[in-house]
């Protein structure tokens, strides 16, 4: 019986589908009427980061985010965030990085927190050398916090030589927790773009291969958590400095929860074999909560 | 056989089938040489580039944006003073350009096929002027490339990157935006 089930599952993955299997994520939702109120645990040793996407826009909104983002740092010490690309919109000229990226997120800069970017199909490779997206002059990379390896990737262009670093890098990679983060979403119930099976074709089967546990992506401008994808979790947090209002599919399969009315970003914290999200609102509302299993090995 | 071990050699094939294998037939000797001389020509390129490369103060993994555009300007320059005789099909010749598209119609097929022309005409490339050594505008979109198409065209250096601007498929220098070759009508 077991055979078969793996067999089926396996089988659904590669010819392009996708095998539902039911949300682990205990999900609760807080209305906090802009009171920054956490629902995560923050322990002391857990690692604590943000996740953001398609922010570079240097907008008034972009900018209310951060401010967001910013409050919420004072009851959650999160030390890093990671950037799933479309880092800068419609140029990159000097100004341009001071505008739409370190005016925004100065007062977080200033603190110390670190940014780690992944690039979008609206930024140009030579983001790669940029300091403060601490990406080392790569366009794929990795790095690790405490036992956890987070993963950048280029899904612009998945060519041979990323393939076989993934391969590399991942098949000698013991940590305990493996995230990927990337662009394009492998899974979307987005109506502009949807699902890029393309991406899906080549990353889900190595993402299965070396365990990796949650993939965190953008392109798609609105928040969704997808229902586990072959025992995957992904999420899509493309909505952090442009909003596509009202793109989601409503009663898509693949969601477990949306949210496209407002800019939104990711708080999340791993601590053992959990990791606890929080998704917040520009206007300060908890969207989503709740927390997933690290998958067996 | 154990169930662990035909499981896992199952995975493995369909991984092997997804990824390494293209939907065409394998390529003759003459179509192989084909691809060769692509790479070869796009090699040549980069041997030129990377000469003036070296002549220039070199970007470090804590570059300021200054620098970083600095450098840039500095290498299309010199790249484009020494490329104003260079001519479309520099890199896809004819018989390229006739085996690529052929590659590309058989990678992409029935729904895939719809997908591909969807994704790449929404983009925003609309404007983009397509002539050799002319400048990839910054504020358009780089459309991502199907990863199986990409291991199934000639391999590029990695300065190097095939892009479709609508129909077009076009080869460019992903550090100074530089358009080295471009092929009309690839987009099936």
């Amino acid at each position: 019986m077991k055979q078969i089930i793996i067999f089926l599952t396996v089988s659904a993955f590669m010819l392009g589908g996708f095998a539902p299997v039911p949300a682990s994520a205990q999900t609760e939702v807080v209305k906090t009427n802009g009171d920054a109120r956490l629902t995560l645990p923050s322990a002391a040793d857990s690692i604590k980061f943000l996740a953001i996407g398609d922010t570079g826009t240097g907008g008034r909104q972009q900018k209310e985010l951060a401010e967001v983002m910013f409050e919420y740092r004072k009851i959650f010490p999160y030390e890093f965030v990671i950037m799933v690309g479309d880092n800068m919109y419609g140029g990159e000229k000097p100004e341009d990085f001071k505008k739409k990226f370190e005016d925004v997120y100065r007062p977080l800069l200033d603190q110390g927190v670190k940014f780690y970017a992944s690039l979008g199909n609206h930024d140009e490779s030579t983001q790669r050398f940029y300091k403060l997206f601490n990406m080392n002059g790569n366009e794929y990379y990795r790095f690790n916090q405490g036992d956890i390896s987070f993963y950048a990737l280029n899904s612009n262009y998945m060519d041979k030589r990323q393939i076989k670093w993934i391969n590399d890098e991942m098949g000698s990679d013991a940590s305990e927790w493996k995230i990927a983060f990337l662009h394009h979403p492998p899974y979307s119930s987005g109506k502009k773009h949807g699902s890029s099976s393309g991406i899906r074709k080549v990353t889900e089967p190595l993402f299965l291969k070396y365990g990796v546990d949650v993939v965190f992506t953008g392109h798609e401008h609105f928040y969704e958590r997808l229902k586990p994808q072959n025992d995957i979790f992904y999420f899509i947090t493309g909505a952090g400095g442009k909003l596509r209002s009202g793109d989601v599919k409503p009663n898509s399969p693949l969601t477990a929860k949306a949210f496209d009315k407002d800019l939104s970003f990711m708080l999340l914290e791993i601590s053992n074999d959990l990791l606890h999200f929080q998704v917040i609102s520009r206007g300060g509302e908890t969207v989503d909560s709740g927390n997933l299993p690290r998958r067996e090995q | 056989m154990k169930t662990a071990q035909k499981c896992s050699l199952f995975l493995a094939i369909m991984i092997f089938c997804s990824i390494g294998l293209s939907a065409q037939t394998p390529l003759t000797e003459a179509e192989k040489r084909i691809f060769v001389d692509v790479e070869k020509r796009a090699e040549k390129y980069i041997d030129q580039r990377e000469k003036f490369n070296g002549q220039l103060p070199q970007l470090s993994t804590d570059s300021t944006p200054e620098q970083i555009i600095a450098h840039k300007l500095s290498l299309r320059k010199l790249m484009q003073s020494a490329r104003l005789s260079v001519k479309q099909g520099n890199v896809f010749t004819p018989a390229a350009s006739r085996l690529i598209k052929r590659t590309i119609k058989a990678e992409f097929k029935g729904y895939e096929r719809t997908e591909l022309r969807q994704r790449v005409l929404d983009a925003d490339t609309k404007g983009v002027a397509l002539k050799i050594n002319f400048v990839y505008p910054e504020s358009k979109e780089l459309v991502e490339m199907s990863p199986a198409l990409l291991l199934s065209l000639p391999q590029l250096p990695e300065q190097l990157r095939y892009r479709f601007v609508g129909r077009s498929l076009v080869i460019l220098d992903r550090d100074i935006s530089l358009i080295i070759d471009f092929m009309q009508d690839a987009l099936p």
